[in-house]
């Protein structure tokens, strides 16, 4: 056999360090995150409850629960899903499985990208001039969610587009000559193929609209709105909101005297939005994945 | 004399700039296996793309001349996915569609509208026992495509291009990712389907085009070199010299 010289074990050295910076690396970049949810956690620990989450703010927001602004933030994630999933996915069929490549479609595909680049505050006047103004809808969920769709449409493209062109050419090749149509072959091979992608893609803009303040601030999202307790359809389409990410920063800015609980007890429910929705992509990624077919 | 089944009269495709066929004029005939050999570059896939129209979607391609099939034009045809079901078209290397062994036979009649089980049945048993692969998956039709071996999935391939009942059944190097055992199987599968359609192989071995081929066309550079028997492209005295020297190894 061979035997070690000073070579290899320098070598043998450097392999051991290599793996020891990018395993310390991998750490500097978790611990951030476990630090910040369990110290959270731990500061919120005496409010949460099953009644903090269904019982609406009272007394100045000092005390009561965050019902409002949860079914809030879940009206508004729900109705831009709602309106940016499916022409998102649509415009990226279109642009990946029949545009053909000309300076059109070459602008296209570059404002989607500098659209998913734009600052959300940017898409907040945006809503502002053309929602809220222009087309008369008035500070409204609709008005929020048209804004927070607009927001995510872009990356719903990109990511689609990704998922889409992760399918094989042969499979479509093989479709076209049998004599399948475009759409045929589109409906029956790539998106049972690509589903999976996505719909992560889509899932993971859940948390983004949801931890989103700016877009809603200006379009929809209220300081303080009544609504009664245990009802799941407490608001209506036109009518004002409240909203997690505002309800946190209002709370924590703007109200003194506050339990100090509360703001971290708001914050809880929201990570706690955001994780549970980012499992249920990582829960679909896994259990569609498994059907992987090639 | 046979009838001209596909007629090729002086096609030129071009990609953008590129010249890749510079003008050939050949016909494959009823019920026979026209081989089509000639080195890589030459153009024998974009010919074959050129008869179900699947260069339609390639971006910037450029068909001039005519492609017959019986004698009509494939570009005036109306129904170019009616089109591409007359001719049966196997790639070079195996593609299982991401579906059952069954759904991938029987993707073809059902995106042509046949429902009806029973008939579907039958004939993803008559295509996988045509394509030889019937007593090696009929126990589990339902499990994936492409789960099969890489000589299986070409059968399966084959069976695929067959479940459309095409009269032209075109196969491009269809051996290139397959072992020798296979490939022996396949061309008794297309002896036996010569008296049912005609064949058309392209493909990098000479020693196929000679086993297999009625005649034999020669491409080299996009030109049509020559075409002739069989006999007459392996003899000592083919029309030209270039032929000699390809099929002999002299060049190439």
């Amino acid at each position: 056999m061979f035997k070690a010289t000073p070579l290899t074990r320098r070598k043998a050295y450097a392999e051991r360090a290599a793996q020891a910076v990018f395993l310390a690396m991998t750490l500097t970049m978790v611990v951030p995150l476990v630090v910040i949810v369990a110290y959270l956690f731990v500061q919120a620990w005496p409010i949460l409850s099953l009644d903090f989450l269904l019982t609406v703010p009272t007394h100045g927001m000092r005390a009561g629960g965050i019902w409002s602004p949860l079914l809030g933030t879940l009206y508004l994630v729900a109705l831009s899903l709602v309106v940016a999933t499916p022409i998102g996915v649509l415009a990226a069929v279109f642009l990946n499985e029949y545009a053909r490549e000309s300076w059109v479609t070459r602008v296209i595909n570059l404002a989607v990208v500098n659209l998913a680049g734009v600052p959300s505050i940017v898409h907040a006047l945006f809503g502002l001039g053309a929602f809220v103004l222009f087309a008369h809808m008035g500070k409204s969920i609709l008005a929020a969610s048209l804004t927070l769709a607009i927001m995510t449409l872009p990356v719903i493209i990109a990511s689609t587009k990704e998922a889409l062109s992760s399918v094989p050419m042969a499979f479509r090749e093989a479709c076209w000559n049998v004599g399948a149509t475009r759409w045929q072959t589109i409906w029956h091979v790539v998106l049972p193929n690509s589903i999976s992608g996505i719909l992560t893609g889509v899932i993971l803009q859940v948390s983004r609209a949801a931890g989103e303040t700016a877009p809603i601030m200006f379009t929809g999202a209220v300081f303080y709105k009544a609504i009664p307790e245990g009802t799941l359809f407490a608001y209506g389409l036109f009518d004002q909101c409240m909203a997690l990410s505002m309800h946190l920063f209002t709370i924590s800015t703007q109200v003194p005297d506050l339990p100090k609980a509360l703001p971290y007890g708001a914050a809880v429910v929201l990570l706690g939005v955001v994780l549970i929705v980012n499992a249920l992509a990582i829960v679909l990624r896994i259990h569609l994945r498994s059907r992987k077919k090639w | 004399m046979a009838t001209a089944k596909v007629e090729f009269e002086n096609v030129r495709v071009r990609y953008g700039r590129q010249t890749v066929l510079k003008g050939v004029t050949f016909d494959a005939r009823e019920h026979e296996i026209l081989g089509i050999i000639g080195p890589a570059q030459s153009g024998k896939t974009t010919l074959l793309s050129t008869i179900n129209r699947t260069i339609d979607n390639v971006p910037g391609a450029v068909v001039t001349g005519a492609v017959r099939l019986d004698g009509r034009d494939v570009r005036l045809t109306r129904d170019v996915f009616g089109l591409r079901r007359r001719v049966g078209m196997v790639a070079p290397l195996p593609v299982g569609l991401p579906l059952s062994i069954f759904d991938n036979v029987a993707f073809a009649p059902r995106m042509a509208g046949i429902r009806d089980h029973h008939e579907l049945e039958q004939r993803v048993e008559n295509c996988l026992r045509n394509a030889a692969l019937w007593d090696e998956v009929k126990d589990r039709l339902g499990s994936l495509g492409t789960r099969l071996s890489g000589g299986q999935q070409q059968r399966l391939t084959i069976a695929r291009a067959l479940s459309h009942d095409p009269e032209v059944l075109c196969l491009d190097e269809f051996s290139i990712a397959i072992d020798p055992v296979t490939t022996m199987r396949i061309e008794d599968v297309l002896r036996e389907l010569r008296s049912k359609m005609t064949i058309i192989l392209v493909t990098n071995l000479v020693q196929q085009a000679r086993r297999l081929a009625d005649r034999t066309a020669f491409l080299f550079n996009g030109e049509l070199v020559e075409v002739d028997t069989t006999d007459v492209i392996f003899s000592r005295t083919p029309a030209s010299r270039r032929t000699y020297d390809y099929v002999n190894g002299i060049f190439g």
